[in-house]
């Protein structure tokens, strides 16, 4: 009883008297709450909701679905942001706003056309009556939360010159961090804060150096090479309240695939950064793939975890990266506690004092053709992982594939300069133990590429979706399936849950279609007498 | 970030539709056809032009040299017909050391349609592999090395026969295609046997399968469905020998390989 007085105290608080998002209490939601890409500043993507467990799973029916009714285009990738009874969520060139409890919409934003990719949108950040999104010709829009209506626009990057943005803004205090895409052109990566009332610049972080600066000497000396040298910012980060450190993967070098234009570890590519939120200023970097020539950039979520490493307690950081290496850091100063693949590789024998993956040179792209495992979409790619940490699992979709790397360039190479042709890749949700590296178990999720997201419950839970379109719910200790239904095409936007009036949610998009489940009606409610 | 792959599943499906437009979506009829060829022959005049008068400084490629990269240029990506690119030749830039060029209109255009030709290049063309894929760059392997794997360490000659299958391979795909297919042959179902709660056995190709269902094509060519919980099940995957190959494949098999089946012509 208690706790609930507290957690309604909490959520009035949060949300104030108006429907507007307090920043500075982001960083525990409520359970009616989803205020962040990430649901919460770790990444976890964990919820304590349990209404929904094991036991009772498989009586989850359909609560409501949401159509997004866009002819063309990626669907939805977005993970919803759930503010008051709110829910807020894109594609591309648009906005929703649906209500939580019905999934009817509120009201409906849309972008003017626009030549920037669009290849995906994956979410907004939120800030008092403020909703924040990168459009695909890379400008960052204020709107009004109530009613969609632009309150400021500001251009983050140049589209003529292939920058484009697809990621969701992430708010800490008073600073809407975000990144950029584009690396069909060599252009440079950063990452942005502005200010949420007025989108004032704060700061900017640059992810390449410049002459004289730190990691300059991890370029060639001479031309234009480290100028140009890629590094885009194109997944949220996460943020440790306590150390104020925020934490952020950078993209691959250009041009992609060649890299003997570039010779050098090619700082900060492929990097994981921490950086003062207040300031832009780095505290540390590790780099998973030191001279990437395979397209395997470093965004993947860098979830934050307070636990146990053998036996000692510590502030963590773990990625699963794109290069198939798991990586257990140490998040107040950036060392290496564990580097070991994950999924099958072929490129990598091993790691160096520092914990870096050391490449096999013969694996680099040719003309005349390299096998490499995994292909260019990587061992796993943006789709968001989950922590679960009464299991003390990590539970990641994971692609087991091949490519062959071909080396294309001529001339001066530009841009991707090479090309990789998949031949063969198999899709599993693998629950990774963090203390070893080692697979606890793994669920085969189909033939090819799988795109969903990962959810973790108290409830003992783990939602995403298969290759076929199937909606899965698993028994988060034994990979077991327990539930599911077909969702009409795969799963691209992230599960999410939360609990209203009594009952539970769990959200997750196929295509345009976002579908919400819960335990029927009847049955909720004799729980709750 | 990648561009669209060319293998035939989710991956395309997710990314070909948007990554490809400024390219793929420009033939569809022949207006555009007609226009492209337009646009490609002033390109070609203008690379003309733009050698013999700018290449000097600004390399043969506009790529740069002792002027700057001009495929890099934010000026030139937001050039319209010349429309800023024009200014900038007919005024030159003095104090940077660039004389002034007195270029007609349509040569302002060729040489504008030649340096956006080369942008699209670097950022589009750059990152597909063509169609028509040199063979002597493939060409790197030994063919009797090859022929000794096939018959030896690699075991292909479980399923396959040079004189059989595999009998003027070489003139059946393109170079490109038939590494690939060494690589990983794409396209053959698995074949699937269902024995029903009565014991009746159903045989044929594999028509879907996932972890609830399995659906099989039958001699009688109609399709037919069953929940996995409620009969037993056996696939045979034709490829699973090829899946197993992945993982022992070294390069120089692979091109040892190919090199042994290009002689099957």
């Amino acid at each position: 009883m208690i706790a609930r007085v507290l957690l309604v105290a909490l959520a009035l608080e949060l949300y104030g008297s108006a429907q507007a998002l307090n920043p500075n209490l982001i960083q525990h939601p409520a359970p009616d709450g989803w205020p962040t890409y990430n649901g919460d500043y770790s990444g976890k993507r964990f919820s304590e909701l349990r209404q929904i467990d094991t036991a009772n799973v498989g009586m989850l029916t359909l609560a409501w679905a949401f159509q997004t009714d866009v002819a063309s285009g990626p669907g939805l990738k977005s993970t919803p942001l759930l503010v008051n009874g709110t829910l807020y969520f894109t594609e591309p060139d648009d906005v929703w706003a649906v209500d939580a409890r019905s999934g009817q919409q509120t009201w409906h934003y849309h972008y003017h056309a626009n030549e920037g990719l669009h290849i995906g949108q994956r979410g907004l950040g939120m800030s008092q009556g403020h909703l924040f999104f990168e459009t695909p010709d890379a400008h960052l829009l204020s709107l009004d939360a109530k009613s969609g209506e632009v309150q400021w626009d500001v251009e983050l990057a140049d589209v003529k010159l292939g920058y484009w943005a697809t990621m969701a803004p992430l708010v800490i205090r008073n600073h809407v961090i975000v990144g950029v895409s584009g690396d069909f052109n060599d252009l440079h990566g950063f990452i942005d804060s502005f200010d949420p009332e007025t989108g004032k610049l704060q700061w900017r972080w640059d992810a390449l150096p410049k002459r004289g600066e730190l990691g300059a000497d991890t370029w060639p000396k001479d031309g234009d090479a480290m100028e140009h040298g890629g590094g885009m910012t194109w997944i949220t980060g996460t943020y440790d309240p306590a150390l104020n450190l925020l934490y952020w993967g950078t993209g691959n070098p250009n041009p992609v695939l060649a890299g003997y234009t570039r010779p050098g570890d090619n700082l900060f590519t492929c990097t994981i950064v921490a950086l003062n939120p207040d300031t832009g200023k780095l505290a540390w970097y590790f780099q998973p793939s030191p001279h990437d020539v395979h397209d395997w950039d470093a965004v993947q979520t860098p979830v934050i975890v307070d636990a146990d490493f053998r036996g000692v307690p510590r502030k963590l950081l773990i990625q699963a990266s794109r290069n198939g290496y798991l990586f257990v850091l140490d998040r107040a100063n950036g060392k290496a506690l564990l580097s070991t693949p994950y999924e099958e590789i072929n490129w990598s024998e091993g790691v160096d004092a520092t914990g870096r993956p050391v490449a096999r040179a013969e694996k680099n792209p040719s003309p005349a053709g390299t096998l490499v495992e995994p292909d260019a979409l990587g061992a796993t790619n943006w789709m968001p992982p989950s922590f679960d940490p009464e299991t003390g699992l990590l539970y990641v979709d994971t692609h087991r594939c091949f490519s062959l790397y071909y080396d294309l360039s001529s001339g001066r190479p530009e841009g991707f300069a090479g090309r990789d042709l998949s031949v063969w890749a198999q899709s599993f949700l693998k629950a990774i133990d963090y203390q070893t590296g080692k697979t606890r178990w793994q669920h085969d999720l189909g033939p090819g590429d799988n795109w969903a997201g990962v959810l973790s419950t108290a409830g003992g839970l783990v939602f995403t979706g298969d290759v076929h379109g199937n909606i899965l719910a698993l028994d988060a200790r034994s990979g077991e399936t327990l539930w599911h239904a077909y969702g009409g095409g795969q799963a691209q936007a992230p599960p999410i849950t939360y609990e209203l009036d009594g009952r539970q949610y769990v959200l997750i998009g196929c295509h345009g279609v976002l579908y919400a489940w819960a335990l029927p009606e009847a049955m909720v409610k004799r729980s709750q007498q | 970030m990648r561009p669209p792959g060319r293998r035939a599943c989710a991956k395309a499906i997710a990314f070909v539709v948007v990554a490809a437009c400024p390219v793929y979506l420009a033939a569809q009829d022949a207006d555009d056809i007609r226009q492209q060829q337009a646009n490609a022959a002033s390109a070609s005049a203008g690379k003309e032009l733009f050698q013999q008068n700018c290449g000097f400084c600004h390399g043969p490629d506009g790529r740069g040299s002792s002027g700057p990269d001009l495929i890099r240029s934010a000026l030139v990506s937001h050039d319209v017909n010349g429309n800023m690119i024009g200014l900038v030749v007919r005024n030159g830039r003095r104090q940077k050391g660039m004389p002034a060029f007195g270029f007609s209109d349509v040569q302002v255009h060729q040489i504008a349609d030649f340096l956006h030709s080369e942008a699209e290049m670097a950022s589009t063309v750059a990152r597909r592999l063509p169609l028509e894929y040199p063979l002597e760059k493939l060409l790197v392997g030994n063919a009797e090395a090859g022929r000794t794997y096939f018959k030896g360490e690699g075991k292909c000659s479980k399923c396959h026969s040079p004189e059989g299958d595999l009998a003027h391979i070489a003139t059946k795909y393109k170079p490109i295609d038939l590494q690939s297919r060494i690589a990983f042959p794409s396209g053959a179902n698995p074949s699937v046997t269902v024995w029903d709660a009565s014991g009746r056995k159903f045989e044929g190709e594999q028509v879907y399968a996932d972890e609830f269902v399995v659906s099989l094509r039958d001699g009688s060519g109609w399709a037919r469905t069953w929940n996995r919980a409620l009969v037993k099940v056996e696939v045979q995957d034709p490829l699973a020998a090829h899946v197993a190959l992945l993982s022992t494949y070294t390069d120089k098999n692979i091109h040892d390989l190919f090199a042994y089946l290009e002689t099957l012509k």
